[in-house]
């Protein structure tokens, strides 16, 4: 690995570690579940860095857990959904469309919507049985609805306006299928 | 950026504006709310310059004194409406507040039309879509309750802000709209320093800096001052400044959600009446029209 993406992955989790760590340290909305409007950051990590992208965000998911004193057996599969699911965005927008990533169109638009979908679903899958399974007394479903909202919810709310913004005013453009 | 995608990004500013009282809820009581504007001014500020600082350079260079005046009108209007709106809602109750300040998007027309600019037919039914949905929505009481002089203020602040709009649309279109966002902010902090300092002379020695309220500080710094406000003159260059009118008024919308939604202790608890749920659908169908160019060219929408 030359400096080049090393420079860049440590840009990327500093970035992660910067939006993080306020909501961290707040309970934003009281008696709902931790708000993490950071998860934005995983999809458009994928599609605009790659598979180095991915990896930002998990490590900066670990890192952010570390700070909070909140690093647990279950952080390995927050670790493991932070890499997974925005290497499935890469993937579809690498490997399956035909296209390449925009969001021009409602149908582009609609289409980011199902992805992301999929992806919080992928999420949900790998980090709610993990944490039933360490702490036996958290309410599942309530559980699983808080993960899939937080991974779904920000990425479309949030990621749509950061990514045209990135992609078409600051000229950014979205990785490609190499593995580098 | 299309215009499509512009207003998207527009419906996420006033969404993120929306949310501002749920940030504002975590900000401990007695740190003044002149103080929250400089502060996080200066750290939007400081979050854009730095990575950009020679964008923003070459930028000043070839606009010169005029883009710095640009920058300074911008944030001396975003300021005096603020405090008219300030000053305004002290005498008002919330709903009648809510009413007042959506007056904008009447507002703004006439302004244009006072510049002899004009205003297409389809803005103009999706301004009276969303008026009375505003109307339906708020009720009868919310205007007569209102007393004369607060309502003067916020409609003189509603001016203002119209004038800012079209300014702004006008500036972004001609210089680089994250420079005028880095000017704007810069300028920002000085004018809401000389508010704080007539609200407490003590400035930054009166405050109690807890760690909720400088991560307060930093989500609002983050959301609101830097990405809404970058996102927004962005999204301007390519709409009109009435689109853009429209669009902010589903911030009423966004508003009776998180009333409806959000627990009493963080905003007014709303309960949504079929008046106000059937007021909320035509403001949306209103920014929905001006969205989706509804009855317009579709070779626009892919510009």
């Amino acid at each position: 690995m030359t400096k080049r993406p090393i420079r860049r992955f440590f840009v990327l989790l500093t970035v992660y570690l910067v939006v993080a760590i306020p909501f961290k340290a707040m309970n934003l909305i009281p008696g709902f579940t931790d708000v993490r409007p950071v998860q934005a950051l995983g999809p458009i990590y994928g599609i605009f860095f790659g598979p180095l992208g991915c990896l930002a965000a998990a490590f900066g998911n670990l890192v952010a857990d570390t700070v909070d004193d909140a690093l647990r057996w279950t952080s390995i599969a927050g670790f493991a959904s932070n890499f997974i699911g925005p290497l499935l965005v890469w993937l579809y927008w690498t490997r399956v469309s035909r296209t390449p990533f925009s969001l021009r169109t409602a149908r582009d638009l609609l289409r980011y919507c199902l992805v992301i979908v999929v992806m919080a679903v992928v999420e949900d899958a790998i980090v709610a049985p993990a944490v039933k399974l360490v702490y036996p007394e958290v309410d599942f479903s309530f559980l699983a609805a808080a993960v899939f909202g937080n991974t779904a919810g920000f990425p479309i709310v949030l990621g749509i306006p950061l990514s045209i913004l990135l992609q078409e005013e600051m000229g950014l453009k979205p990785a490609d299928a190499r593995l580098d | 950026m299309n215009r499509l995608q512009a207003n998207l990004c527009l419906l996420c500013v006033t969404l993120f504006w929306s949310s501002e009282v749920i940030i504002y809820s975590c900000i401990p009581e007695g740190v003044p709310a002149f103080a929250t504007t400089c502060v996080t001014a200066l750290i939007g500020a400081a979050l854009l310059a730095a990575p950009f600082h020679r964008r923003v350079l070459d930028a000043l260079r070839a606009g010169g004194v005029r883009l710095v005046l640009a920058g300074l009108g911008l944030a001396a209007l975003n300021s005096s409406y603020n405090t008219l709106y300030l000053f305004g809602m002290k005498s008002l109750d919330v709903a009648s507040s809510a009413f007042t300040l959506s007056m904008t998007v009447v507002v703004l027309p006439v302004v244009l039309l006072s510049m002899h600019r004009r205003v297409a037919a389809r803005t103009w039914v999706s301004v009276a879509l969303v008026l009375s949905g505003i109307v339906l929505a708020l009720g009868k009481s919310a205007m007569v309750s209102a007393n004369a002089p607060a309502l003067g203020i916020i409609v003189g602040g509603c001016l203002l802000r119209a004038v800012m709009i079209v300014l702004l649309a006008d500036i972004v279109k001609k210089h680089d709209p994250l420079v005028v966002t880095v000017l704007f902010e810069m300028f920002v902090v000085p004018l809401s320093l000389i508010g704080w300092f007539f609200e407490d002379p003590r400035l930054f020695a009166g405050l109690h800096l807890s760690r909720t309220l400088v991560s307060a500080w930093a989500l609002y710094a983050y959301f609101i001052v830097a990405f809404a406000t970058t996102l927004n003159t962005f999204s301007m260059r390519r709409v009109s400044a009435t689109n853009a009118t429209v669009i902010y008024s589903m911030e009423i919308v966004f508003s009776l959600a998180w009333g409806a939604l959000l627990p009493g202790g963080i905003v007014e608890r709303i309960a949504i009446t079929p008046r106000i749920a059937i007021g909320a659908v035509l403001v949306v169908a209103g920014a929905l029209a001006e969205i989706f160019n509804m009855g317009g060219k579709r070779k626009e929408a892919q510009a």
